[in-house]
């Protein structure tokens, strides 16, 4: 099983893309291959209907094809361009349609998968996630990871809209703050 | 930029890439993407919040997926066979053999004399909604020395505007590359500054401008479209 810390080689990847954007199609299907079992998944994470997370698929590697030519060789990170894609089609589909896609049970979920350590995360980023509060860091997730919107946040963690808002807010700017700063985990 | 301005732009990309923006205020958001402090802005707080990524088992989606994207993207007449290349081929050596019989008229109203001379295409760009709705084709040629434009689909325009065709250089700062004609098919020659522009150019942009273009030299109205330039 294909798992996702054995994740393809970013070099593998970065070269891939690079053909994409010289128009190379066989490029563009091993490409495919690669990964989009890790966008599929990510989709679904956020669409949770199939047939909608399938068709966004499609979006999202139409997108990838079309802006390759884009994609910055020299600064890495391949895949973490690719996710963003997808993260970025999914949540324009979700705000577009307004849709609303899953029960409350996801909460739960949500607590205990927070970040994954496979992804490339600046180098204090657990440190300083750690030193949100947990209302904050949940309504960070909940947007982040499940695309939900304010309202959406603020019904399922049963708080004020402001409140969300507010925590939101000033949990981005701490993030930015512990993150530039030379702090590491003690 | 303000500090101010620096502040709110900063909170809208933050928010942005997490995104929770409400729809509209998303769209409005990716209109000052061109923007390379605003590009710079975003970047930074993808790097920053990366690490929320979740660890995912991953899914393969289904083969009916991949098919899509094949059918989607030979719209696009990708992986042309051989014969329909020598067709294209034949068609445009037509259509420049009807230039040298036809002067014809620029989109900007000025009548010219097309070049005696054909030239190949070297790069080339689709202004699109999607790989379905494409409204231009735009093709530069012979290195750079001119410009081809063909209006695949007529765009909406609102009385009084226009639209404005720019090249995205490597520093970001957009180029004007003239304006953007509604029907038809033109063909024109490309002035030094705008050659020196296309030759460090991934992107071509159009923005919405007053009749005539914008007059700051910089796009003044909205950003409509941004497509990648490829080899032709």
């Amino acid at each position: 099983m294909n798992r996702i810390d054995t994740l393809p080689p970013e070099i593998e990847l970065a070269q891939l893309l690079q053909r994409c954007a010289a128009r190379d199609s066989t490029a563009f299907k091993a490409l495919y291959d690669k990964t989009s079992p890790i966008l599929f998944a990510r989709l679904l994470r956020m669409l949770r209907r199939r047939s909608v997370a399938e068709e966004a698929l499609q979006d999202v590697y139409v997108r990838i094809w079309e802006r390759a030519v884009q994609f910055e060789a020299h600064r890495g990170r391949a895949l973490a361009w690719m996710v963003t894609i997808a993260r970025y089609c999914a949540i324009d589909l979700m705000r577009r349609e307004r849709m609303t896609l899953v029960g409350d049970d996801a909460l739960d979920e949500i607590a205990d998968e927070s970040a994954g350590d496979s992804t490339e995360k600046p180098n204090n980023f657990d440190f300083c996630i750690g030193q949100l509060n947990d209302n904050t860091r949940k309504c960070l997730t909940l947007a982040f990871v499940e695309g939900r919107s304010h309202d959406e946040i603020a019904r399922l963690t049963t708080n004020p809209l402001g409140s969300v808002k507010s925590w939101i807010r000033r949990g981005l700017l701490s993030l930015k703050e512990c993150l530039s700063s030379e702090r590491q985990p003690t | 930029m303000k500090t101010s301005n620096r502040e709110l732009l900063d909170r809208l990309a933050a928010e942005y890439v997490l995104g929770t923006l409400r729809f509209r205020a998303r769209r409005r958001f990716e209109h000052w993407l061109l923007s390379p402090q605003v590009g710079a802005l975003v970047k930074a707080w993808e790097e920053r919040l990366a690490g929320l990524e979740p660890r995912l088992e991953p899914i393969a989606p289904p083969a009916a997926v991949w098919r899509g994207i094949e059918t989607r993207l030979k719209l696009r007449k990708l992986g042309r066979g051989p014969a329909t290349r020598y067709l294209a081929i034949a068609a445009s050596l037509l259509f420049v053999a009807m230039l040298g019989v036809f002067a014809v008229r620029n989109w900007d109203g000025t009548t010219v004399t097309p070049p005696p001379v054909q030239l190949a295409a070297t790069q080339k760009a689709f202004i699109e909604e999607n790989p379905e709705t494409i409204y231009w084709r735009v093709e530069l040629l012979g290195d750079n020395r001119e410009l081809k434009v063909h209006v695949q689909k007529a765009h909406d325009l609102p009385p009084g505007k226009a639209f404005e065709l720019w090249a995205l250089t490597a520093s970001g700062t957009p180029v004007s590359l003239g304006l953007l004609p509604t029907t038809g098919e033109h063909q024109r020659a490309l002035t030094d500054a705008q050659r020196a522009a296309l030759s460090g150019a991934r992107q071509l942009a159009v923005s919405l401008e007053p009749a005539g273009g914008s007059p700051t030299g910089l796009p003044t109205g909205p950003v409509l479209h941004v497509a990648p330039l490829s080899p032709a």
